[in-house]
């Protein structure tokens, strides 16, 4: 009997251990977050997910159509739940909203201290989405605590920048315009036709993978360098500096401009014969390797400047041509074009679990862990209290994580969600700094090089946007809250037959060879486009676009 | 007593062909689970469905999915060519899909055993390759920095690299070339498994009369194994406008894509890029569906007029 009764004592103490222990911790619970930004599919991995799991007890499942495929978005939402958290597309949550498929969270969003900080934002997306006030669904993604005109960045998003060292060697030349871009390119390809192991190098190198994507009809590469003239492409229109639409195809735009240009640079040798049949991967690996003479992304510089190669000045830095009028966007105030919303599904303690997530995803301790990474591996705290970048090559070099912190590789290991409610400009209350490590006093010391001393004294400014500023060179485009309508099915169909035909044809352009079948080929590309509709395209989003360029030009007064 | 006896009688073939059905019963279960059940999917063509709005009365549009199709003159030629793309590839395919059975009567013929069986492994292993992998070995092969144009920039033959990849020249040729390299081998298979059918004594026979070996290849392994080469063929006519969109997925690019999109890859393109259109995408393939129908029945009409039986 007594037997009985100490094994009993034994089992009820167990017991109530087991109950104590859980209701301290909080049962596991995982998460689905359907996630367009995301280029991970499956559950969380590495450090960051014990970030997670220590502080939560929350497993994070990323649903990724970017992987996975477009038609999740499709089969989930006909099963009437796409995610418990939902990252999508302004456009798209439109949709989700009138299709019911995302929750009022205008109950528990007040309560959320870090993501109120940005209560004008989310006060002026949701009122322009339900009409009503201090009724909540969406919160806006990459929102700054600067102003809607102010362009924090020293370097804007796209313009075109050179090696230092080979722009050197040719005795650093003035740059007046596209043409003189090219001689310069001509001479430094003549200097450098093969990087340090032999492989060939050439100016241009260009990838077809991203033809079409972002809002904006054409190739990626193309459309990207249109920016260089102050001209941005919306979708089948081409916005001027003046604030007026011209087509995509008209002559006087540079989206002709440009690939005029870059078949005359293939007329003289200097496009990479693999462009239009390799991929973004192989181009980044020829970035990594030294095999672009030429870069025109701001991230771009990643694959290649390291702090070594800003000392001894091999590094990419932008080199201005006098011509050009560089369009950039100021700082995202209202946020980007994404939005974190809470599915129609999640309801009661899992609710209440996620929106602690969240608030705690955007306050100080989470957008650390988001820009700046894990303090004792990617910085150290010095003495002032502020951060000291260490081991900035963690991401590049997917370094080993340290078991205590989660193990796995560090590029393996960090955030799949790939999706930020705080921008990275804006300052970190913990240093009184900005939370990007390119802000950080300390990594402007360490990489106040020779090279930038020499950038400076050759150009006379500070940095790319100080000189473009002095130049009169910078198109600063204030930041709006503004929700383009998704396509209806009427317009798809051509946007997607426009779209390939431009694609197709600007690849053959690029690649032509003289100048008269460069002309005839135009003129056959814009009667394929006008055969599929390009007119009836090219209206629907002038009218849609135009809403946003007046809201711009109030923000601008 | 009559009628007592024969009641038992039909009571027990009764419930022997109801033990009958039971056996095939998971199969057509099977069959109507994933054949027929996705045929349900057809309802989007008729509604203007888009994600991620469901599909309710209001959004039924009839035959206007259909219609568009060939509303303009543009884009039914650009329907057109899709439709040559696939017929000329699906054709040239067809064309030489003996190719494979006399692959596997010379294979036979080969006396070294070792030899046999190692070209036989050879030609079969490619099968296995995804497309994706075919295509990055073709990519470095033939690509502009590829194996083929390095050597012969290094032996001086050219100055500057020849775009394999880029040109559309013979596009369907070479298409059903690396098709051939990698299905030649798997196809084979059945051929070696019907030749191994054949009796052996009428080879002999033929042996004892004299005949020579391509005598015997030509009158009696080609017409043993004739029914197996028909039975095949009539598949392939059945699959004729699906003749898969990996292939052509990966070796398409912007020179190359007038020549290279066959009906797959048009419908896929349309459903996944951009925004999409799924009712146009359903319609498209649903047409496919009715014109593949339309020529497996004309193809067994024909076989039922030429060889007095069919296959259906």
């Amino acid at each position: 009997m007594k037997r009985f009764l100490s094994a009993l004592l034994i089992c009820c103490m167990l017991l109530s251990m087991g109950i104590f222990s859980a209701v301290a911790e909080e049962a596991p619970l995982t998460i689905d977050i359907y996630d367009a930004a995301a280029n991970y599919h499956g559950v969380q991995i590495g450090w960051f997910a014990k970030v997670v799991k220590d502080r939560f007890n929350i497993e994070l499942n990323i649903i990724a159509p970017q992987v996975a495929g477009n038609d999740l978005y499709a089969t989930r939402a006909e099963e009437g739940n796409l995610g418990d958290i939902i990252i999508v597309d302004k456009k798209d949550f439109s949709d989700l909203l009138t299709a019911g498929l995302v929750r009022d969270i205008s109950d528990k969003l007040p309560e959320c201290e870090n993501i109120m900080r940005f209560k004008t934002q989310i006060d002026v997306y949701n009122q322009g989405l339900t009409g009503q006030e201090g009724v909540y669904y969406g919160i806006p993604s990459e929102m700054t605590d600067t102003s809607p005109t102010t362009l924090t960045d020293d370097v804007i998003y796209s313009s075109p920048m050179l090696r230092w060292d080979l722009y050197s060697q040719i005795g650093r030349p003035e740059i007046k315009d596209l043409d003189g871009l090219l001689d310069v390119l001509a001479q430094i390809h003549e200097i450098h036709p093969k990087n340090a192991e032999g492989d060939p190098a050439y100016p241009f190198t260009l990838w077809r993978d991203w033809d079409g994507n972002d809002n904006m009809i054409g190739i990626a590469n193309v459309v990207q360098l249109t920016t260089w003239y102050g001209e941005k492409i919306k979708q089948s229109a081409i916005l001027k500096p003046d604030n007026t639409f011209i087509k995509i195809y008209d002559r006087d735009g540079a989206y002709y401009k440009i690939t005029k240009w870059l078949n005359k640079a293939y007329q003289m040798g200097l496009v990479d014969p693999e462009s239009g049949e390799q991929d973004w991967n192989s181009v980044m690996n020829k970035l990594q390797t030294g095999r672009a003479d030429l870069m025109w992304y701001s991230w771009e510089t990643g694959f290649w400047n390291s702090v070594d190669r800003l000392s001894d000045g091999t590094a990419f830095i932008f080199i201005p041509v006098g011509d050009q009028l560089y369009y950039a966007d100021a700082d995202r105030y209202y946020g980007s074009d994404r939005m974190f919303g809470i599915g129609s599904k999640v309801e009661g303690e899992k609710y209440d679990r996620i929106m602690a997530f969240l608030d705690w995803y955007a306050g100080p301790e989470g957008v650390t862990f988001q820009h700046a990474g894990i303090e004792g591996l990617n910085y150290t705290v010095g003495e002032d209290g502020k951060f000291v970048p260490f081991h900035d090559d963690a991401l590049m070099n997917n370094l080993p994580v340290p078991e205590e912190y989660g193990g796995g590789g560090y590029n393996d290991g960090n955030n799949a969600i790939n999706q930020w409610i705080v921008s990275s400009i804006c300052v970190n209350p913990l240093t009184g700094e900005r939370y990007a490590i390119k802000f950080w006093q300390s990594y402007k010391d360490m990489t106040m090089t020779e090279m930038k001393r020499e950038w400076q004294e050759r150009f006379g400014a500070e940095d790319p946007v100080d000189y473009m500023k002095k130049n009169g060179q910078l198109l600063a485009s204030p930041s709006v809250d503004f929700t383009p309508a998704s396509d209806t099915n009427d317009i798809a169909p051509i946007r997607v037959d426009v779209n390939k035909q431009l694609c197709t044809y600007t690849w053959q352009l690029i690649f032509c060879e003289t100048d008269e079948d460069f002309e005839a080929l135009w003129d056959k590309m814009v009667e394929k486009m006008d055969g599929f509709g390009y007119e009836q395209l090219y209206e629907y989003d002038v009218a849609i676009y135009q809403a946003e360029v007046d809201a711009k030009v109030a923000a601008a007064q | 007593m009559e009628k007592q006896r024969a009641k038992p009688a039909i009571n027990y073939r009764r419930r022997r062909s109801y033990m009958e059905f039971l056996y095939i019963l998971p199969f057509l279960l099977l069959v109507g689970l994933f054949s027929y059940f996705p045929l349900y999917g057809w309802v989007y063509a008729f509604h203007d469905y888009r994600p991620p709005f469901p599909i309710s009365s209001e959004t039924f549009v009839g035959f206007k999915w259909f219609t568009y199709v060939f509303s303009n003159r543009v884009r039914a030629n650009d329907v057109l060519r899709v439709l040559r793309n696939t017929f000329a590839m699906s054709g040239i395919s067809l064309l030489f899909s003996w190719f494979p059975m006399v692959f596997a009567v010379f294979l036979n013929e080969i006396k070294c055993r070792p030899y046999q069986k190692f070209v036989q492994t050879v030609t079969t292993l490619p099968n296995f390759i995804s497309w994706v992998l075919v295509y990055s070995i073709a990519f470095n092969v033939f690509g502009s920095f590829g194996a083929v144009n390095s050597v012969m920039m290094d032996m001086g033959w050219i100055t500057k690299p020849i775009s394999f990849m880029k040109s559309s020249e013979h596009i369907w040729f070479k298409m059903w070339l690396w098709l051939t390299w990698k299905n030649a081998g798997w196809a084979a298979i059945m051929y070696l498994a019907a030749i191994a059918g054949i009796d052996e004594q009428m080879i002999e026979a033929a042996k004892v009369d004299g005949a020579t070996r391509m005598q015997i290849i030509w009158n009696i392994t080609i017409p043993s194994i004739l029914p197996t080469y028909f039975v095949i063929v009539m598949l392939n006519i059945a699959s004729f406008l699906s003749n898969g969109m990996e292939q052509y997925y990966v070796f398409q690019n912007d020179f190359n894509r007038d020549f290279i999109e066959v009906l797959d890859l048009y419908v896929y393109n349309y459903a996944t890029s951009g925004t999409g259109n799924y009712p146009l995408s359903t319609a498209l393939s649903m047409l496919k569906s009715i014109v593949s129908v339309i020529l497996l029945a004309g193809a067994n009409g024909f076989s039922k007029l030429v060889r007095g039986e069919g296959f259906i």
